[in-house]
């Protein structure tokens, strides 16, 4: 009697430890799945996002016409400096509706093998309408327009 | 009997793992799903294309108001150019934008506005204005947008509020739309028919926020025309009495 009831506890041991064993594998495996949201996978979204902020965001001051139609190329790329975390590299074009490239492919920051060579590259095209160019005391507003392209990576 | 117990242990936590692992991959899905959208691009892609429109509609303006003989067709030249080149500029998301402009009398921040082809100015009065305003309706087919409405306002008004004679200073206040004041405008921004001028100052008003005092070189003599620009290039002139 008390060697069947101490097989008994020794069952149960056995049991529990079978029943942890499953549960824990099924948690494992879930979390293999679990797709967590600072998931590389969206790093190329965020980038996009960031990229598209970023422009906005200069357009909006009136920065972006200006540096593009006077053609302020250093002053652009020190504005995506500064506004653009450290760690993210940038490639800048400027082009005309004829795919004329316009800029003098400086607008540039970081290691240029990583646009070559990286999984999560964002790439997005902004554009701008046209400016008003001061001529003496009054404006000229031309419609012009102008395709930004703007490559974001992370360093 | 007390043998089977442990088999019904066994069931209960491969059902419990079960449960586990199918609740698990709901719920995954769940969040890839949202996060696989990207909401935020979406939105900040809208953004761009309502601001280019905004920039077009202030383009139109600035044109309007500085040529010498005003194209009031310019802003529908201009926005059915926009229409076109905008598939180009943005493509792969399926963009495509149709808009309407103003063409009747609007009364926009206590000011009547009789727009023309999306265009009027009311120039060589103590309060005088330009405006245009255009109607957009957004398509972007890649995230199932249908018929996004926005409108597009440009709008500046110069008021002379008064003329010193002894001091040869005028004091105008500038407002653009939504009766913003404009702030930071110079020299460079105003011109006094017959006068140069000396400097521009801002200070604070209680009833127009922001009033610029013009101080000019030479003596003011009524009736006294101020021109100004504000940096968008839109051109208003404004005459006092």
């Amino acid at each position: 009697m008390t060697m069947k009831n101490r097989n008994k506890g020794q069952i149960r041991v056995l049991e529990t430890i079978l029943a942890s064993f499953i549960i824990m594998v099924a948690l494992t495996f879930v979390n293999i799945f679990a797709t967590t949201p600072s998931s590389p996978k969206y790093e190329a979204t965020e980038l996009q996002k960031v990229a598209y902020n970023v422009l906005h965001d200069l357009d909006e001051q009136g920065l972006l016409p200006r540096f593009v139609y006077k053609g302020e190329w250093e002053n652009l790329r020190a504005a995506l400096r500064v506004t653009l975390p450290s760690d993210v590299y940038f490639n800048m074009t400027v082009y005309d509706l004829h795919n004329t490239r316009l800029d003098d492919a400086t607008i540039f920051y970081g290691d240029s093998q990583m646009f070559s060579m990286s999984k999560n590259i964002a790439s997005i095209a902004y554009g701008l309408v046209g400016s008003a160019t001061k001529i003496g005391a009054a404006y000229q507003a031309i419609y012009e327009p102008r395709i930004v392209i703007l490559q974001l990576t992370r360093g | 009997m007390g043998h089977k117990k442990g088999q019904f242990v066994i069931i209960a936590v491969l059902m419990i793992a079960i449960m586990i692992i199918s609740i698990g991959a709901v719920m995954n899905r769940a969040v890839t799903y949202y996060k696989h959208e990207p909401w935020e691009e979406y939105l900040t892609l809208i953004g761009s294309v309502e601001l280019g429109s905004r920039r077009l509609v202030e383009l139109s303006l600035a044109n309007y108001t500085n040529a010498i003989t005003p194209d009031s067709n310019i802003l529908k030249a201009n926005l059915q150019k926009w229409q076109i080149n905008l598939t180009r500029v943005y493509a792969g998301y399926g963009i495509s934008i149709n808009y309407t402009v103003a063409n009747r009398l609007y009364n926009v921040y206590g000011t009547s506005i009789n727009y023309v082809l999306g265009l009027n100015y009311t120039w060589q009065k103590p309060s005088s204005f330009s405006a245009a305003n255009a109607t957009f309706a957004l398509d972007v087919n890649s995230i199932g947008l249908k018929g996004y409405k926005f409108t597009s306002a440009a709008f500046l008004n110069l008021r002379i509020l008064n003329v010193t004679a002894d001091t040869n200073e005028i004091t105008v206040a500038v407002k653009k739309e939504d009766q913003v004041p404009v702030t930071a405008l110079g020299k460079d921004n105003f011109q006094v028919e017959g006068l140069d001028i000396l400097k521009v100052t801002s200070r604070y008003d209680q009833q127009y926020l922001v009033v610029y005092k013009i101080k000019c070189a030479g003596v003011l003599t009524p009736p006294v025309t101020v021109k100004l620009w504000d940096t968008r290039g839109i051109q208003v002139t404004a005459k006092y009495p």
